[in-house]
């Protein structure tokens, strides 16, 4: 399944490179934009030095991590994130009578290489951040060690979250609306810490949206923020929980779908 | 009047998708509850000079997430570029109204029902999270709907311009997306532009993005500087000028997509 996974992705980066210009000039801009971004969070840090205790190398950390993770999701799964026009317009019949199983066709169909903007922006962050962590004396191997994990964990996160939604959208039959919910506004909210945030929404991001074990929990530990030591480990296997779920439902859902028949 | 009348009825087309839309404003208040979350987290225990503080903070983002939605979350390129795409901006252009100003109204008529099934529900939201506001004069509800109007219609030239930039390139995606940072970046969705630092504190009150955000939200507050609706009245002045400057370039330039 992984030799077949590869071939069709090949197909596909190579089709998308027939437009080398276009890949550079999007994925500079999608950096760019997301620049823009952290850069009114520095000037609001810059001004009040610090948000509920932790100051912008801190929250540069949280930062990067949710930036590079969710930017990994837009760029391997932008079928699942638009997964609505699947079943609106009864694309879904397509995949559904080949040999292979939708999810893996989806999955190979298109990756959206423009994101690749997002994922050096949010690394850069986390660059910035540890040089700034370590020209204040604390010791940052940890940290260097502990950054990718979470954003690849972050990554399978947020799929699985978006893979839930495209999962109830075979009962809703929209999906876009609830991406709100579900994919923008956490991914917005995993930029700050957790903490911050009104209990219903706290205990939101600790269960059915699981965003807060991507960054915020294992850096209480990691950045001596009162965590315990196995948070860290959190981060892995809440990914792996978070994906089984979004498997079973997405598997129930495939199983419910019928078609528009147009 | 024919422009009322194009706006009443793309007000009308619109209002088949409230259900979702009505759902989707809670959606659009997180947003808003996460930014407000993040000042107070900011503000509480410090000593803020200026009128800043943590109530205040709070109703500027509230005022902020629904003005938004009457001046920022517009169509993107008022969807010029797809009729330039089909081909149908030929029929358009030879409409017996002028190309900009049905463009204009089509979009204003989506903007109203924004206005009533988005702005009002959202503030309403927020308004549960952080107290409501009340302006202590009269006549400031007056200068906000004159404020809000005149960010909406820079709203709509801004977006207007990137949507008939596809004249020159058929597609609007980059224009557009950066459009719409330099929006969020500049306009002062997240932070007041009189707290940004340095040059860009200096220069952002002058830019036509803090015209749409900013502006209309300061005078409900009642803290506009005095030259807040000059700086407006310069953009749309100047903006109407550019935008029918460019329809004429685009008209002489027109190239129909046959089929």
């Amino acid at each position: 399944m992984f030799a077949l996974y590869r071939k069709l992705i090949a197909a596909s980066i190579r089709s998308q490179m027939q437009y080398k210009i276009n890949f550079v000039t999007s994925a500079a801009t999608t950096g760019m934009i997301m620049v823009l971004d952290f850069i009114i969070l520095s000037a609001i840090l810059y001004r009040f030095h610090d948000v509920v205790g932790w100051n912008i190398y801190e929250v540069g950390m949280l930062y990067g991590i949710s930036s590079a993770s969710v930017s990994l999701y837009r760029l391997f799964a932008p079928e699942i994130n638009d997964f609505e026009k699947y079943i609106v317009q009864g694309e879904l019949d397509q995949l559904l009578i080949r040999p292979v199983s939708p999810l893996l066709l989806l999955l190979t169909r298109n990756l959206d290489l423009s994101r690749v903007g997002g994922v050096v922006q949010g690394v850069s962050v986390l660059v910035i951040s540890l040089s700034g962590l370590a020209s204040e004396g604390k010791s940052i191997m940890a940290l260097v060690l502990f950054s990718p994990i979470a954003i690849l964990s972050g990554g399978l996160i947020y799929f699985s979250i978006g893979l839930a939604t495209a999962g109830v959208a075979f009962w809703t039959h929209q999906m876009k609306d609830m991406l709100t919910f579900t994919i923008y506004a956490p991914a917005n909210a995993s930029n700050y810490p957790i903490g911050l945030y009104p209990n219903w929404l706290k205990w939101l991001f600790f269960s059915a949206i699981p965003i807060a074990y991507i960054n915020y929990l294992p850096m209480l530990t990691l950045l001596g923020k009162g965590g315990e030591w196995f948070y860290p480990i959190l981060t892995p296997v809440g990914a792996a929980i978070a994906f089984y779920f979004a498997r079973m439902l997405w598997n129930v859902g495939i199983r419910h779908y019928h078609s528009t028949g147009s | 009047m024919v422009y009322w009348r194009i706006i009443c009825k793309s007000y009308r087309r619109n209002l088949q998708y409230r259900l979702s839309h009505v759902i989707n404003n809670v959606a659009s208040s997180i947003f808003g509850l996460v930014f407000i979350a993040i000042w107070t987290g900011v503000l509480s225990g410090k000593q803020v000079y200026g009128p800043y503080d943590v109530k205040t903070m709070g109703y500027y983002i509230a005022i902020c997430q629904s003005v938004l939605w009457m001046t920022t979350f517009l169509s993107p390129g008022l969807n010029v570029q797809i009729g330039v795409r089909s081909g149908a901006v030929s029929l358009d252009m030879i409409k017996p109204v002028h190309y900009l100003w049905y463009m204009l109204s089509q979009e204003f008529g989506r903007l109203l029902y924004n206005a009533c099934y988005r702005s009002v529900p959202i503030g309403l939201l927020l308004g549960l999270a952080v107290g409501f506001f009340f302006p202590s004069q009269p006549f400031t509800y007056f200068w906000f709907i004159l404020s809000l109007l005149l960010g909406t219609y820079i709203g709509m030239l801004l977006f207007y311009l990137a949507g008939i930039s596809s004249f020159w390139t058929t597609e609007i995606r980059w224009v557009h997306l950066i459009l719409l940072s330099l929006i969020f970046g500049l306009g002062g969705q997240m932070i007041p532009i009189d707290l940004m630092p340095g040059m860009i504190g200096k220069v952002t009150p002058y830019l036509p993005f803090s015209a749409m955000i900013y502006y209309p939200v300061m005078t409900l507050l009642e803290l506009a500087p005095p030259y807040g609706m000059l700086v407006q009245a310069g953009w749309a002045l100047v903006l109407t000028a550019v935008a029918l400057l460019v329809t004429n370039m685009a008209r002489r330039k027109l190239e129909i997509q046959g089929g």
